[in-house]
């Protein structure tokens, strides 16, 4: 393999080297100045603690379990998530929770345990894209940490209330009693 | 002063000694502590990062990490202190005051503001009064012994990285001083006496009088060869990470490390002052007939730290040398430079200039 060596001609002023050492001097403080004027939020260095960054849309994050508005889960527990799960993190058990039949439009299976393994997940957002009914979402946080492993075994009511504090919604730890219909059947 | 002097029992000469002593001392010592956080946040900004900036005194006043050299020197202080199996002890332990001690006594001539009369007595802002025969040989002498400090530090070790490192550092420093003290003849030779007193009066406040504009040449040897004193980048032989592990401080680890470290950056500031003294002037203040002492301190200060910025704003610009390059650099350019600077003011002088 051929390598091109490019020779370079210097010419009297280059060869002395204290112009070139000049100018060279000249960009380093040209680069110092205009760091030093750049206030802190615009410098390319995010200072972590302090500042964070804007996650961008799509970005695959902390999960998100989906509720309506009444504070019910979206979840059906249909396992869909479960099976796609690459980790293996997901662990859920359904439960039946109403006595009214599907034909008058309640959701009749529900999680009663919904568990995500948090030192297993591997944010592949393939939960996601199972889920049959939106009821699990990836989004934009990315400061998962605790002091035990206990703690990072999301329960069912740790992802319903992920993002209550960023989209301002209530906190909630038990669920509601189903009294409108979810869906409207063409009978 | 004299009050000062009958309150703690000694005469006036002795107190101001003493002063000197803890300003001189006590302020190039810390000067160049706050120097290891200049370098680090001046590299930063010249490379577009931040640098530190988080250390806090208390945890919370942050003064833009101005406190860092504070909890490095903590840190360093309590660190364990190891000497090393094979070790030369009695050396290895004497090797960064051999270090630091001689970068230190170099500023002991400069005068760092002008000689006033008060109460009928006159004081010299330096801890060695003009006339008193070493001029500005001493510092040069005592530039001559911190080949020690390395050059003992890297063979006490006992390992050959560090000797590696302090062998070709030291024979930097002994090439380059050739071509440095010829071009402070030349300017011995124009002032007309060792004296930095002297040096400084013969330039004058008008800055196309000081010696930059007369010697240029002279000071672009000094200049370069002061960075080889030194050890700074681009000719820091004594250290390479990508070649000899460390360097000559390889063995070295807590107090004795920073005391290594801490006496490069002392050395950086009485080059400073040399620097400051030989070719701008000292304290001489452009345009000002008589300055004031204060605003000559304050101008030989800004003068000094100006250089020891230049220090730090090479080290981040230039490359380093290879070492044949760096010792044909030094025999084959500096220290012809040097002579023809000094035959050429020799002429102009026989000339009658």
């Amino acid at each position: 393999m051929g390598v091109v060596v490019k020779k370079v001609e210097l010419n009297w002023l280059d060869r002395t080297y204290v112009w070139p050492v000049m100018k060279g001097m000249g960009i380093t403080i040209r680069h110092f100045f205009r760091q030093i004027f750049t206030p802190s939020a615009k410098r390319f260095t995010i200072q972590y603690p302090d500042m964070k960054k804007e996650m961008p849309a799509g970005y695959r994050g902390l999960h998100e379990l989906k509720r309506f508005e009444d504070g019910a889960i979206k979840c059906v527990a249909c396992f869909m998530c479960q099976e796609a799960c690459p980790a293996r993190c997901i662990s859920i058990e359904a439960e039946e929770f109403s006595d009214l039949t599907f034909t008058q439009g309640f959701e009749e299976k529900r999680p009663a345990k919904f568990t995500i393994d948090m030192l297993r997940c591997i944010y592949c957002g393939m939960c996601e894209e199972a889920c049959p009914k939106d009821a699990i979402w990836l989004r934009k946080d990315y400061e998962v940490a605790a002091y035990d492993r206990l703690s990072m075994q999301f329960g069912k009511w740790d992802l319903m209330n992920t993002y209550t504090e960023a989209d301002g919604k209530e906190r909630i730890s038990q669920d509601p009693t189903p009294s409108v219909p979810r869906r409207t059947i063409a009978m | 002063m004299d009050k000062l002097a009958s309150l703690l029992h000694t005469t006036p000469a002795t107190a101001w000694m003493v002063a000197k002593l803890v300003i001189v001392f006590g302020g190039v010592f810390s000067l160049a502590a706050v120097w290891t956080w200049v370098e680090r946040r001046g590299a930063a900004m010249i490379q577009d990062r931040i640098g530190p900036n988080r250390a806090a005194l208390f945890g919370k006043i942050k003064i833009i990490g101005l406190a860092q050299p504070l909890a490095d020197g903590i840190k360093f202080f309590f660190k364990e202190d190891l000497v090393p199996h094979d070790a030369n002890k009695g050396l290895f332990w004497l090797a960064p005051f051999l270090a630091l001690v001689p970068a230190l006594m170099g500023f002991a001539v400069i005068p760092f503001g002008r000689s006033f009369v008060s109460g009928g007595q006159e004081y010299h802002l330096a801890l060695l009064d003009p006339g008193n025969g070493m001029g500005l040989l001493y510092p040069l002498a005592i530039g001559g012994m911190a080949v020690y400090g390395v050059l003992v530090a890297a063979w006490s070790s006992n390992n050959k990285w560090a000797i590696l490192g302090g062998m070709r550092s030291s024979a930097t420093m002994v090439s380059y001083e050739i071509g440095m003290s010829l071009a402070v003849v030349a300017i011995f030779m124009t002032a007309g006496g060792y004296d930095p007193s002297e040096v400084i009066k013969a330039q004058g406040h008008l800055p196309w009088a000081w010696n930059i504009v007369r010697q240029p040449l002279g000071f672009i040897v000094f200049f370069a060869c002061m960075f080889a004193e030194t050890n700074r980048l681009p000719f820091d032989f004594a250290e390479g990470e990508s070649e000899i592990v460390a360097g000559f401080n390889t063995e070295y680890g807590s107090m004795k490390f920073s005391l290594l470290a801490l006496s490069e950056y002392c050395h950086m500031m009485t080059a400073s002052a040399l620097m400051a003294t030989l070719y701008f002037g000292g304290w001489q203040v452009p345009f000002v007939q008589d300055p004031s002492v204060m605003l000559s301190v304050a101008s030989f200060l800004v003068k000094m730290l100006f250089f020891a910025w230049v220090y730090v704003w090479i080290r981040w610009t230039l490359p380093r040398f290879r070492y044949d390059q760096l010792m044909h650099l030094g025999w084959k350019a500096m220290l012809p430079m040097s002579m023809v600077n000094l035959v050429f003011h020799a002429w102009r002088m026989s000339q009658g200039h």
